[in-house]
Order: C-alpha cells, then sequence, then structure tokens
C-alpha cells in the first residue's frame, strides 16, 4: 500500500467513511449515555450495603471477563435482542457495568470517613451530603472508571459489527475478508483517532471537574 | 442544660454496655468533661447527645425537651460539633468550610461572610491568608481552630468536642486549650468535652465525670475530684501526684499575702531596721520610676549585714522573681526554686499588689486539702 492508495480511498468513500463514523459515535454515545444512567445509580446504592455490594461487583466482574465475540453471539440468539443495535447496545452496557459501578462505588467509600461524620454531625441532610461531599470527592476515581468505559465502548462498539452494526468495525472486517489494505488501515485508525480524542477531551474535563482543593498541595 | 436519664447503650454481639443506666445532668454555661480510659463509653455519650448515635434505651433532654421530638438533622444544626480528626471538607476553602451550618440555615450571603471572617479573626487566624486557603494548606493546630470556628459558625448553646484537641502536637493543644478558655469566659457556652488526658480535664473542666467501663464512678468540681477521689479506680487514674496535680487549680493571687515592707533603691541602707519595724520578712525594692525591681530577705540582711553592695546584687538578682495575680501555682514555684527563695512578688499589671510564700502556697494547699 502506498499513501496514494490510501488517499485515494479516503476521498473515494469519504460517504461511507462518514455514514460509518456516524453510526458508530452514536453507537458509543448511547451506551455511555445508557450505562451513566443505570449503574452510577447503583453504584451509589451499593454503598450502602457492603453484602450487596460484594454481591453485584462479582457478577460486574463475571460479565467483564466474557469476551466481547462470545457475549455478541450470545445476545444473538436471544429472540428479543438478534441481530443488530439492541444487542449491540445491551452488550455494551453491561460491559460499562463493571468500571463504572466499581469506580462510583470505591470514588464513594474512599471518602474520609471523618469528613462524612463532621457534616452529619453539623446536620447536613443525607441527600447534601451525597451531593456536596461524596460525589465531588469521590470524583477522581469516578472520573477515571468513566474514562476507562468511554474508551472500551468506542473499542468493543467495533467488533458489533459482526452483528450487523455499520460503523468504522466493518472497514476492518471487510478489508481483512478483502485483503483490502487501506479499507482496513482506515478503520483501524479512525477508530483508534476516535478513542485517543475522546479520552483527550474527557482528561481536559476531569482537570476541570476534580474539586481544586484535592489539587492544591501545601 | 443537658440532662441524661437512665442512658443505656448495648450494642450488639456485645456482653457488657458501653454505657449503663447513666444519669448525668450538665449545667449551663459549663465546660463538663468526660473523661476516662478507651473503652469506657465517654464518647458514646457524647454522640448520644446529638443524636449521632441513639441509646437503645432512656432519655436525653436538652432544656427539658426531649432530643428525640425534633429531627436528628435540625437538632445537630443546632449543636456545635467538634470532633478529633476534625474532617474539614478538602474540597472546600476555610471561609466555606465555616460557613457550611450557616448555609444550612440559608442565612444571607452577607452575613455568612461577615460572621466568616469574624470567626477567622477571633480564632487567631490571618484573615487575608486563610479565607481562601484549603485545608490542606493549613497546619494540624490551625485545622483543629478552624475545626472550632465551623461549630460556633451560628453561636449554638451548646457544643460538643470529642478528644479536640488529641492530634495536634503538645505546643498547639496548649494554645488551643488556652484560647478556648479564654473564649469561654466570653461566649459561656455549655461545652460538653470528650478526653482521656486527666490533665486536660482538670485544665480545661469546671465540672469533671470520670467513666470506667460504661459506668460514672465520679462527677464533680476538679477540685473536689483531686481533693475527695471516690476510690482506687479514680485515685489510679489521677495519678501519685494528685496534690501537686492540684496545684494547678490555684492562682497566685488565691495565697497572696499583703506586703509589709516597701522602700526604694535608694533607701536600701536601712533595710534591716524597716523591716524589724514592720515585722516583716521579706522587703521589696522600687526603682525610681515606682517599678518593682528586687526583693530582700530577713535572711539576706542576716547574711550580708551592712554590706549595702552585697545586698543590692542580691535583691536584683532577685529582679524577675514576679508573677502575675493569675499565675498558676505551678508556674510560681518554678520561680521559688530558680531563685531559690521564699517569697515572691505579687503583680497585677506593672503594679506590686502582694507576696506569695512558698509556706503560703503550701499552708493553702492544705487547707483545700482538709476541706
Amino acid at each position: 500500500m502506498t499513501l496514494t492508495d490510501f488517499v485515494n480511498f479516503l476521498v473515494k468513500n469519504s460517504k461511507t467513511i462518514m455514514e460509518y463514523s456516524e453510526n458508530h459515535f452514536t453507537l458509543v454515545l448511547l451506551a455511555v449515555g445508557i450505562s451513566l444512567l443505570i449503574w452510577v445509580p447503583v453504584g451509589l446504592l451499593l454503598t450502602k450495603s457492603d453484602k450487596w455490594a460484594a454481591r453485584v461487583l462479582a457478577l460486574a466482574n463475571t460479565i467483564f471477563c466474557i469476551p466481547s465475540l462470545s457475549m455478541f453471539a450470545i445476545l444473538v440468539t436471544i429472540p428479543m435482542f438478534g441481530l443488530g443495535r439492541k444487542s449491540a447496545l445491551l452488550a455494551l452496557v453491561l460491559y460499562a457495568m463493571m468500571p463504572l459501578i466499581r469506580s462510583v462505588y470505591d470514588g464513594v467509600k474512599n471518602v474520609d470517613r471523618n469528613v462524612i461524620e463532621a457534616a452529619r454531625g453539623m446536620g447536613m441532610s443525607t441527600k447534601r451530603i451525597l451531593v456536596e461531599i461524596l460525589v465531588p470527592l469521590g470524583m477522581p476515581i469516578i472520573f477515571a472508571g468513566f474514562r476507562i468505559t468511554v474508551v472500551m465502548t468506542t473499542g468493543i462498539a467495533a467488533i458489533a459489527t459482526y452483528i450487523g452494526e455499520r460503523n468504522l468495525g466493518r472497514f476492518i472486517q471487510e478489508g481483512l475478508v478483502r485483503s483490502n489494505t487501506p479499507m482496513m488501515v482506515t478503520g483501524a485508525l479512525i477508530i483508534s483517532i476516535i478513542a485517543i480524542g475522546l479520552d483527550t477531551i474527557l482528561g481536559m474535563i476531569e482537570k476541570r471537574i476534580v474539586p481544586k482543593g484535592l489539587r492544591v498541595s501545601r | 442544660m443537658i440532662e441524661l436519664e437512665q442512658i443505656t447503650k448495648q450494642y450488639p454481639g456485645q456482653a457488657m454496655p458501653a454505657v449503663d443506666k447513666l444519669y448525668l445532668s450538665i449545667p449551663k454555661g459549663e465546660i463538663c468533661v468526660l473523661v476516662g480510659p478507651s473503652g469506657c463509653g465517654k464518647s458514646t455519650i457524647l454522640r448520644m447527645i446529638n443524636r449521632m448515635i441513639e441509646p437503645t434505651s432512656g432519655v436525653v433532654k436538652i432544656n427539658g425537651q426531649d432530643v428525640t421530638s425534633t429531627n436528628p438533622d435540625q437538632l445537630r444544626m443546632g449543636i456545635g460539633y467538634v470532633i478529633q480528626q476534625i474532617g474539614l471538607l478538602p474540597h472546600r476553602t476555610i471561609a466555606e468550610n465555616i460557613a457550611i451550618v450557616p448555609r444550612l440555615y440559608k442565612w444571607p450571603k452577607e452575613k455568612i461572610k461577615q460572621r466568616v471572617d469574624e470567626l477567622i479573626v477571633m480564632m487567631g487566624l490571618d484573615l487575608e491568608k486563610t479565607r481562601g486557603k484549603y485545608p490542606s494548606q493549613l497546619s494540624g493546630g490551625q485545622m483543629q481552630r478552624v475545626g472550632v470556628a465551623r461549630a460556633m459558625a451560628v453561636d449554638p448553646p451548646i457544643m460538643l468536642m470529642d478528644e479536640p484537641f488529641g492530634a495536634v502536637d503538645p505546643i498547639a493543644r496548649t494554645h488551643l486549650q488556652d484560647e478556648l478558655l479564654r473564649l469561654q469566659k466570653e461566649i459561656k457556652k455549655t461545652i460538653v468535652f470528650v478526653t482521656h488526658d486527666i490533665n486536660e480535664a482538670i485544665k480545661m473542666g469546671d465540672r469533671i465525670a470520670i467513666f470506667n467501663a460504661g459506668q460514672l464512678v465520679q462527677f464533680g468540681t476538679p477540685e473536689e475530684i483531686l481533693t475527695n477521689p471516690i476510690n482506687e479506680f479514680v485515685e489510679d487514674f489521677i495519678g501519685r501526684d494528685r496534690v501537686v496535680k492540684k496545684l494547678n487549680l490555684y492562682l497566685a493571687e488565691d495565697a497572696m499575702q499583703p506586703i509589709k515592707c516597701l522602700l526604694r533603691e535608694d533607701e536600701l541602707q536601712n533595710v534591716a531596721q524597716k523591716m524589724k519595724d514592720a515585722g516583716a520578712e521579706v522587703a521589696f525594692l522600687v526603682n525610681e520610676t515606682g517599678k518593682a525591681s528586687g526583693q530582700i530577705s530577713a535572711g539576706d540582711v542576716a547574711e550580708f549585714g551592712m554590706d549595702i553592695e552585697g545586698l543590692r546584687k542580691r535583691a536584683r538578682r532577685r529582679s524577675n522573681a514576679f508573677v502575675q495575680t493569675t499565675t498558676p501555682f505551678p508556674d510560681a514555684l518554678s520561680l521559688l526554686l530558680e531563685y531559690d527563695a521564699d517569697y515572691l512578688g505579687v503583680l497585677k499589671g506593672e503594679e506590686l499588689c502582694g507576696v506569695l510564700s512558698f509556706q503560703g502556697i503550701r499552708k493553702h494547699v492544705y487547707r483545700k486539702e482538709g476541706e
């Protein structure tokens, strides 16, 4: 493959590239959005009960161990889901369970007990303690988990091409089958750029969102 | 006034109750120290007052009202709470930390800012430098000052302090104790103070409650407890230097006696006659400006006779053998030993107003001991 081949491929297929990128993006965004809506509250709830935390975290770990290709294969066999977006979304949300729940749980559990004790002793309500203390103080750990989730989801989303998602993973899959190097490289490159780009943006957001007092030193 | 009536706290899975049928009445406007060895239930008792822990049975009343009749958050907002580990919010500035309870009360912004500034100054912290700092930028002593300021933010009538100065270094601790006592003279709060250090209890307490294994062993003023320890446990807990500890309770003015003989430095040659006329054991010298500058004892006169220069030297050597009326006995004793003297001049500010003798201290303590 020469650079010209690669550029030619990009120019000729710009429409498809756009379409696939868009699909990829939407899938990732949807999956991450749904995951946040479900797993963050679950993670917060689990901090209330050590018994349930152990159970749910074990389950999340088990799910996380299933290889993605197997996961997609399994979900496709379930009639309700079948080929397509539903299965893809469900798989991605299930994978996000472990990093999100774990980081929310760890983040909140790691908050200095004395700070909570003092806050309670001053008459702060449970809700206020959650919003004003637990979440901001747990944020560095929670956000680290969130970043991992986003990057991971971007990668696994590519594999969803095997169950009918028309996204950037398709370039890699078809490129491999057809021995079309420019096609393969295009898919691989764009997915990588999206993942790295998202992570960089999130890194910048993290800097703003982590409370200042946690960063200053003497 | 805080009353604990028949309070029992039984933790599940423990054979002995942490607190056992306790009755305790804590008077208004005083510092009541709960003291005892670890695990005696003193912290549990403190935390039952603001419902951080609920008793298994019994009633806690504040000004006659059962605390369970108020919502716990509301109750706690009205009670200052200071813990050993302080628990400042690390992501909030010092000003924001102090403003927590005023914000819960929804005070207007201007009022909050004014109160926060007032408290920072009251706590002896640099206003401009401290206000915008984060807790991690302060020293342990400074952090605990902020902790106390935060607890006093809405001027609650009651403050609960759980080993508040336990984690700061000894010098900072002494400062914090002195300042709290100084503040207390003005603010007259009802303070319940937990410590395991009997010396801190004696220093801080208007009243001391000694606990052991969930039981109240003795309750009384520091003087009562040091004078009449009720049993062997209390005696051991106080230590064998019980009477020496008692010295901390008395100030120079308590055993001060009037000065019988006072002379100017240029009258030194007449010192023997003057002391004899006055029947004094000690004479104090004042310089031209009227400031006390030394002392001559009967022993010195006998030793030097007419050697006026020798007397002058001796007098000058004791030019610092003076205490203030508010100096506690131990410091006065230390000075007596340092100058190998039997007498100290007692000053009120700059003015000489009495004499404190070794014998006077002994008699005062003995009389109190015999009460």
